[in-house]
């Protein structure tokens, strides 16, 4: 029940229920851009809210620079599976984790962690579009500007760099200094994506980017996941499943806390190996 | 294993941080929060630093003097040889101000706070509500300038037409209410429905005219009242009331806010009217909010310095008869602000600290009447958030 | 009850809730409207030559030459009143004793009666005080004191059991026979001619220091006093207040310790006024001696506290008001927990902060008890901003008081009273004003 440096995934579920399963990666997977090695990895990793066990027990390697999908009905734990990579759940105070998750090799919830150089390298992209009301300027700079970069030209190409990145310069190149609450809010989020783009993570989380934007807002969204690949590991939580069908190359299915199963898009849903994974994805349950 | 994927990533630890600068990083996040704690804490400090300074200003008093005097006797000559310090007639006062300013604020407060909530559309709320805010705003001395200057003359010179004037306007809606309901309600019995409204407009004429005729006695006799002095306990709790309006009508209002809409349309659904899902069903589930807007209004008024030092006469008297609010009163914050003046050139004196005795009672009738809101507060909450 | 009395009853319910707000926003009027009427009149006023007068002879403002001029056209008629109390006193040098008695004591209170209208006349001795130097400055007050030139008040008391009644007895009916009769009718009829009323705007009154306690001139040291004892109290209260609503928003874990902190900050908001000006004297001037004895210090400091709980309270409702998502993207940015607060959620909160703090700038601007022992004084100039640590100022609130209850011209000077209420309200009211349009702003803002 160990992933292993070939790729080789592992989901378990509470062993009372079900057994255990492996699923094995097709070998040609691994060589897509710049070859797959795990870039997170959870061994026995659960999250608890209190005394509520949210997360069970979760074993699995996310791949570098792979788009990773993660799917589920409501309360699955898959936001909160997400939510702790970069520690984000540390806001709620009930909140403790089991288990260790590395990232690169060393544990996220580690003695010797420190979240806000961690959070430098994840960035993460919410639900709803969450500029901070200053320019759209100084929202992207914002980050750089953190980490301690002052020089304005340089700034002012790390904004340009992060836009054109996110698909966004064209339309807000005049209008910089404009208050980004202004933009559109397919823009918006866009924005928030340049924005995280702009601290140079390593992996982008994204929690449910577009479930509240329209269809031509989502197909942007979409579209920019696509133009990322590759650059970037990419995890993004969806109801959607014609989503995580259309962006990603890999797809995890939880319930109830679980994972279910994990396996490349393409086989999870045409050939799903669990009943679970197949009941979700024909739409028996939601 | 972990070691093989450090090595494949090239890149490990770049959010690890060495076990001296997480040492770092604890003690000062440990101070940072220290010293916000502290800074936090400087209110309760200064509570502490209050109830302390005081007290230890006060307890002299007590010291020479003893508890008796103060309490029971209304001999006020402070300036004396040797001083008299009886507060009995000062505290008396400050009570019927208070008294009387409750009666006035509290009735109308709670009929506002009503309307605020629940029958003035949003669109009027939206003006009515900087009506209130501007009249907690305007400064105590300005209202009590307005009370020495323009109203207290006004009392003098027309006091009696103005007493009928309200009276009139106040009572005849609610004389001519209270005789249709109780027409209505002695006729209930009757079955037959035509004789029963013939009877019940009958009764209705009858007790009209009781009423005008009780309101044309009382009307003539309040016009007849002569006002000695405009500065009286009358005016202070007129103006105090305005005053403690703006309190008593937010703190209810938020109150009758937090009884959601659930209650309110099970009520409608039974077929009551809006008077009545209101009266029966609201006021009592925010009952407790309601009393702690009044016990906060009271305490506006019973702290209340400019006002009533400027307009109630100062003069330290127990009224006679007891009730009658035309005479001039003494208030305990009145008499703190206008006798330190004399007194702070005597520290020692218990002229001095006869006045840090009065402030030592406001401050702990205040603290206590606080905790006591604070508490209906935290319990309304409970209740309503079903616990 | 039947149908019909209970729609009655739910009518005037509704009508008692509409009833108490009209009474409200009557009350309101019925209190401002007066004030901003006679409040404006201490500047916008008809006033007299006099008051031009003392404005040349005091601050140094006017046109000398055309001042010159008008005081030579309205010396042609006062010198003909001169001439007519001279051609009486000649008279009643001549007098035989007896009769000489009686009139001297009645032409006396005559005198005094024009010196109060038209200033200092010939023979009088140099005035001691300011207010002695001059005549009538405002047109209405000429009128009124005309009204007690021509006639004497007198009390009837022939009633015992009523109160005594006030009757007038006309002056030139007294001095039937004398030459001094023509005076009354030539006074009344050239009134205008010998104190020339003009329209009058009179910004002074705001930027002047007083003359002779407010007899004349203007309420800059009140102004300034106030503003300096607000701000000083903001210095203090503003950052204390907001770092304690970052702490028990933001930090503060939840637990008896934090709820007495809270339950202290309302136990601190209930505390009547009149004990923070007991506590500041005991404690900032008599044990920590902040200052010798009251000072614009000491003032401010106790200002303070009793603005802090509020201060707090709407800092506190700033933060909580800010989006969390707010927080969530700094966080994600890699942002530190107070670079979070300083960079992103202090600044959306900022507006709110602003508007609590601005009505507690006008709370503190109002508010008259906490001063009284700590920092007012009623008579002095304008201090220097180096004074504040030792000196004590007048201010608005206080000054109020004391002109309308303690000073020895209450009555006179109700123009001034009302124009210094005007101020101090004007002043409060601007504050609330913008703090309301300013919270208008925000939520609409917020709704996007």
């Amino acid at each position: 029940m160990q992933m292993t440096a070939d790729g080789r995934i592992t989901s378990q579920k509470d062993t009372a229920k079900t057994a255990s399963r492996d699923i094995y990666l097709p070998s040609e997977r691994k060589t897509i851009a710049g070859g797959g090695t795990p870039h997170v990895v959870a061994k026995d990793f659960s999250i608890y809210y209190g005394e509520f066990e949210a997360v069970k027990k979760v074993n699995a390697d996310v791949l570098s620079k792979y788009v990773t999908a993660i799917i589920g009905p409501s309360g699955c734990g898959k936001s909160t599976y997400l939510r702790a990579i970069n520690r984000m759940n540390d806001l709620i105070p009930s909140c403790h984790t089991t288990g260790a998750l590395l990232f690169d090799g060393e544990d996220i919830y580690g003695k010797f962690t420190d979240e806000v150089l961690l959070r430098k390298k994840i960035g993460m992209v919410f639900q709803k579009p969450n500029p901070f009301p200053k320019s759209i300027f100084d929202n992207i700079a914002y980050g750089p500007r953190l980490h301690g970069m002052n020089d304005r030209k340089q700034l002012a190409e790390i904004v340009e760099r992060s836009l054109r990145k996110a698909a966004l310069w064209d339309e807000v190149s005049d209008r910089l200094d404009k208050n980004a609450l202004g933009l559109s809010g397919g823009q918006q989020q866009r924005l928030c994506v340049a924005r995280t783009l702009a601290v140079e993570p390593e992996i982008l989380l994204l929690d449910e980017p577009t479930s509240a934007l329209d269809p031509k807002a989502t197909a942007k969204i979409e579209d920019l996941i696509q133009e990322l690949r590759g650059s970037y590991t990419i995890m993004i939580v969806t109801h959607n499943m014609q989503q995580a069908s259309r962006v990603s190359d890999y797809t995890m299915f939880f319930y109830e806390g679980v994972l279910v199963e994990y396996a490349p898009t393409a086989q999870l849903f045409t050939n799903p190996k669990d009943r679970m994974t197949e009941d979700y994805i024909t739409g028996r349950f939601s | 294993m972990n070691e093989e994927v450090r090595k494949e990533s090239g890149r490990s630890g770049a959010f690890i941080i060495s076990a001296r600068k997480r040492k770092f990083q604890k003690i000062a996040k440990t101070a940072g929060e220290s010293m916000l704690l502290l800074i936090a804490s400087f209110v309760a400090i200064v509570v502490l630093f209050i109830f302390y300074f005081v007290a230890v200003d006060a307890i002299p008093y007590f010291q020479l003097r003893g508890f008796s005097e103060f309490f029971t006797s209304s001999n006020w000559y402070p300036a004396g040889e040797p001083g008299e310090f009886g507060a009995l007639a000062i505290i008396y006062g400050s009570g019927m101000v208070t008294l009387g300013s409750t009666l006035l604020s509290v009735p109308m407060g709670i009929a506002a706070a009503i309307c605020l909530s629940d029958i003035l559309p949003f669109s009027v709320r939206q003006y009515a509500k900087p009506i209130i805010e501007m009249l907690a705003a305007i400064p105590s001395v300005a209202f009590g300038f307005f009370a020495l200057v323009i109203f207290a003359p006004l009392l003098q010179t027309h006091g009696g037409p103005i007493l009928m004037w309200v009276w009139w306007v106040l009572a005849a809606p609610f004389l001519l209410l209270a005789a249709i309901v109780i027409a209505d309600l002695i006729t209930a019995k009757i079955q037959d429905q035509n004789s029963r409204e013939r009877m019940s407009k009958v009764l209705l004429a009858v007790f009209s005219v009781g009423a005008l005729g009780f309101l044309y006695w009382v009307g003539s006799v309040l016009q007849g009242i002569e006002i000695l002095t405009g500065t009286n306990a009358l005016n202070v709790s007129i103006i105090l009331s305005f005053m403690s309006l703006p309190t008593i009508v937010s703190v209810s209002e938020d109150a009758l806010q937090a009884v959601g809409r659930d209650l309110r349309e099970g009520s409608y659904a039974l077929g009551a009217t809006r008077a009545e899902t209101i009266v029966k069903t609201i006021l009592p589930a925010a009952s407790s909010g309601i009393i702690a807007a009044v016990i906060l209004g009271v305490m506006r008024a019973l702290g209340e310095t400019m006002v009533v030092w400027m307009a109630s006469g100062n003069s330290s008297h127990i009224p006679d008869p007891w009730f009658n609010y035309l005479e001039a009163v003494r208030t305990l914050t009145a008499t703190i602000a206008g006798d330190m003046g004399e007194a702070d050139q005597v520290t020692g004196s218990a002229r001095y600290h006869v006045l840090f005795a009065m402030g030592l009672l406001l401050l702990v009738i205040s603290f206590f009447s606080n905790l006591v809101s604070e508490r209906i507060v935290v319990r309304q909450r409970k209740i309503l958030s079903g616990q | 009850m039947n149908v019909g009395t209970r729609k009655i009853l739910n009518r005037s319910f509704t009508a008692v809730g509409i009833g108490s707000i009209v009474v409200m926003g009557i009350a309101l009027l019925i209190v401002i409207v007066p004030i901003i009427y006679n409040g404006v009149g201490a500047v916008f006023f008809t006033g007299t030559i006099e008051h031009r007068n003392m404005l040349y002879n005091e601050f140094g403002e006017g046109d000398e030459a055309e001042l010159a001029k008008q005081n030579a056209a309205a010396g042609v008629y006062r010198k003909e009143v001169y001439a007519m109390l001279a051609g009486f006193e000649a008279e009643l040098e001549a007098m035989e004793s007896e009769r000489q008695q009686e009139f001297r004591s009645k032409y006396g209170s005559v005198r005094n009666a024009l010196t109060a209208l038209m200033g200092p006349l010939p023979g009088d001795t140099g005035a001691m005080l300011t207010r002695f130097k001059y005549g009538q400055t405002r047109w209405e007050k000429a009128e009124e004191k005309l009204h007690e030139f021509l006639y004497e008040a007198k009390w009837d008391y022939s009633d015992p059991d009523a109160m005594a009644k006030e009757y007038y007895v006309s002056r030139a009916a007294e001095f039937e026979g004398t030459s001094l009769v023509k005076i009354f009718p030539y006074v009344e009829k050239h009134l205008e001619e010998i104190m020339r009323p003009e329209f009058t705007i009179y910004l002074g009154f705001l930027t002047d220091s007083s003359v002779d306690s407010h007899i004349f001139g203007g309420i800059w040291p009140e102004i300034q006093g106030t503003f300096f004892l607000a701000i000083g109290a903001m210095l203090f209260a503003f950052p204390l207040g907001v770092i304690a609503a970052v702490y028990f928003t933001e930090y503060a874990r939840e637990g008896l310790f934090t709820s007495m902190l809270r339950s202290a900050n309302s136990t601190l908001a209930g505390v009547p006024s009149i004990v923070f000006g007991l506590f500041g004297l005991a404690f900032f001037i008599n044990t920590l001696g902040v200052s010798e004895s009251k000072s614009v210090l000491a003032g401010s400091l106790t200002l303070a506290i009793m603005i802090l709980p509020t201060i707090i309270r709407a800092a506190e409702e700033a933060i909580l008001s800010v989006p969390r998502t707010y927080k969530e993207a700094s966080l994600s940015l890699g942002s530190t927990k107070w670079n979070t607060i300083m960079t992103v959620i202090l600044p959306a909160a900022l507006p709110g902060i602003i508007t609590g703090g601005v009505i507690s700038l006008g709370r503190a601007a109002g508010e008259t008890a906490p001063i009284i022992f700590t920092a007012a004084v009623s008579v002095g100039s304008a201090i220097g901003l180096a004074d504040v640590f030792s000196s004590p100022t007048p201010a608005l609130s206080w000054n109020i008081y004391n002109l309308a209850s303690e000073h020895e011209a209450a009555a006179e000077i109700r123009h001034v009273q009302y124009g210094m209420v005007l101020a101090l309200v004007g002043i409060v009211l601007l504050l609330n004003l913008s703090a309301i349009l300013l919270r208008a702003r925000i939520s609409k803002k917020l709704k996007g």
